[in-house]
């Protein structure tokens, strides 16, 4: 009997821990490594990510061949902060400017694509406040080191015991466990074994990213999961534990509008994939509450859904890598 | 004229060229938690540090982690590079840091999170300055230093270590331009006064305890100190009480004896300790007075050959010396008869919210090059002469 995905696929990032290994493992085989960091806003911790990331896997070993950030617009001083640490830091309006703009992380994911030059890219938050080189070589790990996994995703520390010798980190945050799980376990159980499908940090083969499209704002990491596993299948993906990671903690009203951007993405591709049959189009408002002279007032965002195409219908991005190749 | 002093200068754009490398290692080194007596998690992140380097390393019986940066000349004593370890900041304070342009922001980071990640990056800027030293130089963050620690660390080091030591030189965060030769006589002391309201009469209004060591403050002050040999009473941290309307029955009061001469830290702690047996009889409260650490007086010649040494290494640096008196690891070295000097690496801001403070990026590749500029000079032999003071 085949032992269930998440026994397989479940890795820790200590087994990559020899990043001289890892750095050979990747000559071997001709890859290179883009490192993409999508900000807004994160003059706080966006130098001190590049500093530990160049130092440790730029410097000391070569294992990741260019950072590039790429900004949905800040306002503070996040892309000087990233440039004095030597990241190639882009406006993401500024790529492919001929297209309409949007703005959301998914967009800065997308277009990363068409500025890097990696065989893979890993994907990190900018907000991560106890970075270590763990976060990129665990990822990447798993991809330089086997030939079937194309996709790797983080996971982080939060232990439930699962017999009495193995401890795992399990469970994600409010959103995943209020919303992605049981919408997985009721349409893709499969999927239920991720264990934080919509952590912020992950990898992938550019021959898999640029194949699938990208949601621009909080679907993203929905989205995409759904987009591989229906492309690829489960097999191709793995989850790394990354141990403990730090980051800013979002109220609950802000979980509330990313938890309806991620239902929304959910059910738009369960409906193309056939799986349900929506008679009206859902609304894009999300109405929220707060009270104001003791009233309780509307608060409505109106989010649309909206995507980008896979990276490789666009005849830019054809041309850019058809000439290299 | 020191063999390497006109190189000296030229060092700093090279360490400047490594300054992803030292930023990490401060970062990652100074992120973990360290007050005193609970320094090992930062002591394995330093022993990480130093086997990434590619070095040497193993903590020692007291849980100092030490790499070694190998000699050419195994018949040469090693030299010495310390930084305390432990910090005064507690573990519930959120330790991670923030990289700027030109800062880094975070809890201990200029007592002694710099210095760690300076030690920590030594065995980097050796081989990026393409150094090598006929001397093994042996890299040490000290545990258990500051406070109650009482240099417990690098003392237990010491007395462990089996060979003769050529040299040593202390880092610490702040600030660039000091250089230590010569540490006091210190005792440091707490003195704590509780005040236990009986059933009885006898406390019917009990004291405030804060007011009792209000008068032990009160009567040191009119303690008559020489100038000559200087002696100081530091009164360093009062806390005590509850809340604002009830009237404290407990306190604590610390303070730190200093003196050039070690008879007048003694005489002087024996005054106190009249006094606070006085005002405890006075005041029926329980006030007794604790010593917390002592040192004694040690100190290098001005005209030291390693003194004389660290001053060109500065004036090459354009660094104007001033000396000060250090408390740390150098008055261990000078106790020993090993010549050694204290040195900063940057300047910063220390802010009672230990979360803000910070030091500037820019000016400690000057302070490292001074440290690098002085490990040559004791490798040249400027400390080989047998004599101290």
């Amino acid at each position: 009997m085949n032992r269930p995905w998440i026994e397989t696929n479940t890795l820790h990032h200590s087994a990559f821990s020899d990043i001289g290994a890892l750095v050979k493992a990747k000559e071997k085989k001709g890859l290179t490594i883009s490192l993409c960091l999508p900000t807004l806003n994160e003059e706080k911790t966006i130098a001190k990510e590049i500093v530990i990331l160049k130092s440790e896997l730029v410097s000391r070993h070569p294992l990741i061949d260019e950072i590039v950030v790429v900004d949905s617009g800040s306002e503070d001083n996040t892309l000087g902060e990233a440039a004095a640490y030597g990241a190639r830091t882009y406006v993401a309006d500024d790529i492919l400017p001929d297209l309409e703009r949007f703005s959301g992380k998914g967009e800065n994911l997308w277009k990363a694509l068409y500025v890097t030059e990696g065989d893979i890219l890993v994907y990190l938050d900018a907000d991560i406040k106890n970075i270590h080189p763990r976060f990129v070589y665990g990822l990447v790990g798993p991809l330089i080191t086997t030939e079937t996994i194309k996709f790797s995703k983080a996971f982080y520390d939060r232990p439930i015991a699962l017999d009495e010798k193995k401890v795992v980190a399990s469970g994600g945050g409010r959103v995943t466990e209020l919303v992605v799980r049981p919408l997985f376990s009721l349409f893709f159980p499969e999927l239920a074994q991720l264990l934080q499908p919509l952590s912020g940090e992950y990898a992938g083969y550019r021959s898999v990213f640029e194949k699938i499209p990208f949601p621009i704002g909080y679907g993203i990491e929905t989205g995409m999961i759904l987009d591989i596993y229906r492309k690829w299948g489960l097999g191709v993906m793995a989850q790394v534990d990354l141990d403990k990671r730090v980051h800013r903690n979002q109220d609950t009203k802000a979980l509330g509008r990313m938890a309806f951007t991620v239902m929304k993405t959910f059910f738009d591709r369960i409906e193309k994939l056939g799986r349900i049959t929506l008679t009206r189009r859902l609304f894009e408002e999300m109405i929220q509450f707060v009270l104001v002279n003791n009233e309780h007032v509307p608060d409505i965002h109106t989010m649309v859904l909206k995507e980008r195409p896979p990276m490789v219908e666009i005849a830019a991005y054809q041309r850019k890598f058809s000439q290299q190749k | 004229m020191m063999p390497h002093s006109n190189q000296i200068p030229l060092f700093v754009e090279t360490i400047k060229s490594i300054k992803e490398t030292i930023i990490t290692n401060i970062v990652l080194t100074g992120q973990v938690p360290a007050p005193t007596f609970e320094e090992a998690q930062r002591a394995e992140m330093l022993l990480e540090r130093f086997s990434t380097a590619g070095i040497e390393c193993a903590a020692d019986g007291m849980g100092n982690p030490v790499g070694i940066i190998k000699g050419k000349d195994p018949g040469k004593p090693p030299l010495f590079v310390v930084a305390h370890l432990d910090t005064v900041v507690n573990r519930d304070v959120d330790h991670n840091y923030t990289v700027k342009k030109n800062t880094i922001i975070g809890p201990g980071i200029m007592d002694n999170s710099v210095g760690i990640g300076v030690l920590a990056s030594l065995p980097d800027i050796v081989r990026v300055l393409d150094l090598s030293f006929a001397s093994d130089i042996v890299l040490a963050g000290v545990v258990r230093s500051i406070g109650k620690g009482n240099l417990e660390g690098i003392r237990f080091l010491l007395d462990h270590w089996r060979t003769p030591i050529r040299g040593a030189v202390c880092i610490e965060g702040h600030k660039l331009g000091r250089i230590s030769y010569f540490s006091e006589g210190l005792k440091r002391c707490e003195i704590e006064c509780g005040v236990t309201p009986g059933a009885g009469l006898k406390h019917k209004s009990p004291p405030n305890a804060i007011l009792v060591l209000n008068e032990v403050i009160n009567q040191i002050l009119e303690l008559r100190l020489p100038q000559r040999p200087l002696t100081r009473v530091v009164i360093g941290r009062i806390r005590g009480g509850t809340k604002h309307g009830t009237a404290a029955l407990e306190a604590r009061l610390s303070l730190e004896i200093q003196s050039d001469h070690a008879d007048m830290v003694t005489a002087v702690c024996t005054d106190i300790q009249d006094i606070v047996a006085g005002l405890a009889h006075e005041y029926h409260v329980h006030l007794r007075m604790k010593n917390i650490s002592e040192q004694l007086p040690s100190r290098l010649r001005f005209s030291h050959p390693l003194v004389k040494a660290t001053v060109e290494v500065m004036k090459r640096l354009k660094l104007e010396p001033v000396a000060l008196p250090s408390e740390s690891e150098l008055s261990a070295f000078l106790s020993r008869n090993i010549p050694a000097v204290t040195l900063g690496i940057t300047y910063g801001e220390e802010s009672f919210a230990p979360e803000l403070s910070k030091i500037r990026i820019e000016p400690m590749f000057r302070g490292i090059a001074q440290i690098v500029g002085v490990m040559l000079a004791i490798d040249d032999g400027v400390c080989d002469e047998p004599a101290l003071d």
